[in-house]
């Protein structure tokens, strides 16, 4: 992999695009997802220390810093050839599922969650976190609004700063916890527990109880069968801090399970000539075009890919609605683990079980007895060459890759953020939701709508409004014929 | 009453709002964090011990997490980049907007991303749940040419605009410097 693609911050300007091709037949043969693309990383971050990175990189994303906080200081780590010591790990993942809890939290409330609970058709003035709050009570967006608040008071507690953390360090962490600390955060981590369960009922009540939107999740338009890529624990269990990388294939068989260092070993990227994006793809499968099934080396990395390709979670609660989740999709167990659910908005339902996990697993970690452990600075003493460092991004595996001089300035730097992993998925739901509303060249109402909702499920690193006053989505769709002429421009809150 | 006494008086009534300068912008994206660059020329010349009421901040960030930064606060002075059609900007133009402004322009000019809300939408949740959200809005909005590459250096135009907005923000809250 050789170029970089970095996440565009939130304060880029920059509409959602998308370009539809359509064959001579006037139906559609190609769409993607158009991001804004930085450049020059590369060259401003050669010449630096490489421990700036974790300061310098949780600046690359104003939404999940702590992402990029947190895959530098793992790339560190093995840079410096350290392996931490326990209570860091232990730190480090406690911080790490306290941002996941805000995070998820924002998502499923203020993002994906409109879509189900006012429903697709609704108005899109509704269509939004004050539709949401409108629909299921003024208390609820008080208690989003408190869940950030407590868990950014964690994040500011542990990470030394709020929204850009500074604490990450070669081998360790820049402070340790005290028994105060310990003692807040074990009850926001139960109000964490108390308020995960309470949006999995939400959705219970609002989602599953409503046949019109189940038909909706298990739609085909909605449905591919890919291969799943997620980081696992020994156990092969869901972890967003550290573990192998894992993937499973569109029949739930393991594929690989590799440790990050490897990663160029097993993904590859795919260049097509009507796109400046580039298309990851499975290098033990191959490319196959932009298809499902099991010899396409698509794959994707989401809440729903982490959970398919894991056997299960690791804390109680979440566990048992991971079998609930998968038994009520219908699917079966093979050789010992659940076949794969493959409808891309069952993601956002996935999200909600992965917030459960993050909150139990705060209080877990909280209550662990070596996390009082002052020694979490070590002293670095080996000589730097590369290294290699991922985490679980919400919006999937994040990879941060340097490589130095003998001092510790960097020489080259690749970093391959979570939406990338998904170019190929995003470009394919895209075509598949375009593909239901162009037939024969004439575009059908409610094409914005369907787009929006197929590639929201992805989370994508874009700047681009959603879910605004009164529900803008800046977005802009070109539709181009066999020839590459542009016939048609849709566009919704664009000047 | 001696007449330092009243002024004094006077000084503290206006001085007395809970206020927050808050920079914001990436300032590793060249031009796009003019924002933060004003807010730390602020903290460096603000005698902060004569403004007891006043915070100095800065954050690579928009929606509710910029939001959630601004709850307590009764003034916010806002700094930002301004990102308009490269045929039509004006870099270093410098915009004096309310909130209101904001609400009438076109989201791609907001603070969005695909994983938040607008500014706008963020505050208006906040008043709807009961929040206290600041009473005056003063936004500075800096009209910059590049905002897709890395460097920590701002184009010329905008370099110049810097030092502008500085003392336009020092003259018009009347903050003491060193």
């Amino acid at each position: 992999m050789e170029r970089i693609t970095i996440d565009p911050i939130t304060r880029l300007e920059g509409h959602g695009k998308i370009e539809i091709f359509l064959n001579e037949e006037g139906n559609v043969k190609n769409a993607y997802l158009q991001i804004p693309e930085l450049r020059g990383f590369e060259q401003f971050s050669i010449g630096r220390p490489a421990e700036e990175m974790p300061r310098i990189t949780n600046r690359i994303c104003g939404v999940c810093p702590e992402a990029h906080h947190m895959a530098a200081t793992k790339a560190l780590d093995a840079l410096f050839d350290i392996d931490p010591a326990p209570v860091v790990k232990k730190l480090r993942e406690l911080f790490y599922s306290s941002f996941y809890v805000t995070d998820h939290t924002v998502h499923f409330y203020a993002l994906g969650g409109p879509d189900f609970v006012l429903g697709p058709d609704s108005d899109p003035a509704e269509r939004n976190i004050l539709g949401v709050i409108h629909k299921v009570g003024v208390d609820i967006g008080i208690q989003v609004i408190e869940c950030r608040k407590r868990n950014h008071d964690v994040i500011k507690m542990l990470g030394g700063r709020g929204v850009h953390p500074v604490a990450g360090l070669p081998g360790g962490w820049s402070k340790s916890m005290t028994k105060e600390e310990r003692e807040i955060i074990l009850d926001y981590s139960q109000k964490n527990i108390e308020f995960a369960l309470f949006s999995l009922k939400i959705f219970d009540d609002i989602v599953l109880a409503n046949q019109a939107y189940v038909d909706l999740i298990v739609s085909d338009a909605f449905t591919h069968n890919t291969y799943y890529m997620g980081t696992v624990d020994d156990k092969n269990l869901v972890n967003f801090y550290d573990g192998l990388i894992r993937v499973t294939g569109p029949e739930g068989k393991e594929l690989v399970k590799y440790p990050s260092k490897d990663y160029a070993q097993h993904i590859a990227e795919r260049v097509e000539p009507w796109s400046y994006l580039k298309f990851p793809y499975l290098k033990d499968v191959g490319w196959n075009g932009f298809t499902d099934g099991v010899d396409s080396g698509v794959y994707c990395a989401t809440p729903l890919s982490r959970l398919n390709a894991a056997d299960g979670m690791a804390t109680p609660k979440a566990q048992e609605h991971f079998e609930r989740f998968y038994e009520t999709l219908g699917s079966k167990k093979v050789d010992g683990r659940y076949t794969p659910v493959h409808h891309r908005l069952a993601t956002h339902w996935a999200r909600l079980v992965e917030l459960l996990y993050a909150a139990e697993r705060m209080q877990e970690l909280a209550n662990d007895p070596e996390i009082l452990d002052p020694n979490v600075r070590p002293i670095v003493t080996n000589t730097p060459t590369e290294g290699v460092g991922s985490v679980e991004a919400p919006r999937g595996t994040l990879t941060h890759h340097y490589k130095t001089d003998e001092n510790g300035i960097l020489t080259d730097v690749n970093l391959i953020v979570g939406t990338t992993n998904n170019n190929a998925p995003i470009a394919m739901s895209i075509k598949k939701a375009a593909e239901g509303l162009i037939k024969g060249g004439v575009v059908n109402e409610g094409l914005l709508n369907t787009i929006e909702m197929a590639f929201r499920n992805y989370d994508p690193c874009m700047s681009c409004a959603t879910h605004s006053l009164p529900g803008q989505m800046p977005l802009e769709v070109e539709i181009k014929d066999s020839e590459g002429n542009l016939i048609d421009t849709h566009r919704q809150y664009i000047d | 009453m001696t007449r330092e006494s009243i002024l004094e008086a006077g000084y503290l009534f206006i001085m007395d709002k809970k206020t927050l300068i808050i920079g914001l912008g990436n300032p590793i994206l060249t031009d796009d964090g003019v924002g933060v660059k004003v807010a730390r020329e602020l903290e460096e010349q603000i005698n902060l011990e004569a403004h007891p009421e006043l915070s100095i901040t800065e954050a690579s960030a928009g929606g509710l997490r910029l939001m959630e930064a601004l709850l307590g606060y009764e003034r916010v002075i806002l700094i930002d980049a301004f990102y308009l059609d490269p045929e039509s900007t004006t870099p270093g133009k410098i915009h004096h907007l309310s909130l209101d402004d904001l609400r009438s322009i076109s989201p791609t000019q907001h603070s969005t991303s695909a994983h938040d809300t607008s500014l706008v939408t963020a505050l208006d949740t906040a008043e709807k749940l009961g929040y206290q959200i600041p009473g005056e809005f003063y936004i500075y909005a800096v009209e910059v040419e590049n905002i897709l590459e890395f460097s920590e250096t701002p184009t010329p135009a905008v370099s110049k605009s810097i030092p502008i907005v500085v003392s336009q923000i020092l003259k018009k809250f009347s903050f003491t410097t060193h």
